[in-house]
C-alpha cells in the first residue's frame, strides 16, 4: 500500500468517526435521549480515534499514530464492553432505546473492536512508512481536508452539549434534562 | 464537567495534530486518554451507577 492510499483511507476512516459522532447527536436530539457519563466517556474515545488519521493526513503515515487510535480503541472497548456487562442481567431493558436490536452500548463495542481489528490490518503495510517519489498533495488534499475539520467541529459541538448537559457540576447518572437549561421553579 | 473538559481536550489535541507541532499533539493525545482511563477508574471503584 502506498502512503497516498493510505493517507486516503485515513480519511475515509476520518468519516467514519464523524458518521459515529453525528449519529450519537441524532440519538441526542431526534430521539431526545441524554447521554449518561459512561455513554460521553463513549464518545470521547470515538472522537480519540481520530488522532492517529489526523497525524497521518498531516504528517504522513507512521507508527506512533496508528498506536495512539490503537490506544483509543482498546479504552473505548473497556468502557463500552463496561456497560454491556451492566446490563446483561435477564430482565434489565438496558439504557436508552435500541437500534436494529442492539443498544448503542452494543454498537460501540463492535465500533471500538472493529476499529482495533482494521487498524491491526493497515499495520501489516510496511509500504506506507517508506518515502516514496509520489507527489502527496499538501495536507491530504480536499477530501482529507474536509474530514478533518468535520471531526473537529463535531468534537467542539460535543464540548457546547455536554457542557449543556451537565453543566459546571458532576454528570446525572441517569440524565432527563440539560442542567443549564433548566429553570428555576 | 469532567466530559465537557475531556472533550475540550480531545477538539484542543486535534487542532494542535493539524497545526501545530506533532511531538505536542502526541503529547496531547496521550494525556487524553490517561484522562480518559483515570475517569473510567474513578467512576467504576465509584458506587454511583453510570448507566441505568
Amino acid at each position: 500500500m502506498t502512503r497516498a492510499r493510505a493517507i486516503t483511507l485515513n480519511a475515509i476512516g476520518l468519516y467514519a468517526v464523524a458518521l459515529v459522532l453525528a449519529a450519537a447527536f441524532a440519538a441526542q436530539f431526534i430521539l431526545q435521549e441524554l447521554p449518561c457519563p459512561l455513554c460521553l466517556l463513549q464518545r470521547i474515545l470515538f472522537a480519540a480515534l481520530a488522532a492517529g488519521p489526523i497525524l497521518n493526513i498531516r504528517f504522513g503515515p507512521r507508527p506512533s499514530h496508528y498506536a495512539l487510535s490503537l490506544l483509543a480503541a482498546i479504552a473505548g472497548a473497556v468502557a463500552s464492553g463496561r456497560q454491556v456487562l451492566l446490563h446483561i442481567m435477564p430482565g434489565d431493558a438496558g439504557y436508552g432505546s435500541a437500534l436494529l436490536g442492539y443498544h448503542y452500548y452494543t454498537w460501540a463495542l463492535l465500533g471500538f473492536l472493529g476499529a482495533i481489528v482494521l487498524i491491526a490490518a493497515i499495520l501489516l503495510f510496511d509500504r506506507q512508512f517508506e518515502q516514496d517519489k509520489a507527489v502527496l498533495p499538501a495536507t491530504g488534499g480536499v477530501f482529507a481536508q474536509i474530514a478533518v475539520w468535520l471531526v473537529i467541529a463535531l468534537t467542539i459541538g460535543n464540548v457546547a452539549t455536554t457542557l449543556l448537559e451537565c453543566g459546571f457540576g458532576a454528570c446525572a447518572d441517569n440524565p432527563v434534562a440539560y442542567e443549564l437549561l433548566k429553570r428555576d421553579s | 464537567m469532567e466530559f465537557t473538559l475531556l472533550f475540550l481536550a480531545t477538539a484542543i489535541a486535534m487542532l494542535v495534530a493539524w497545526r501545530g507541532p506533532r511531538l505536542l499533539a502526541l503529547g496531547l493525545f496521550g494525556v487524553v486518554l490517561i484522562a480518559c482511563a483515570a475517569t473510567y477508574l474513578h467512576h467504576a471503584t465509584d458506587t454511583l451507577k453510570l448507566s441505568f
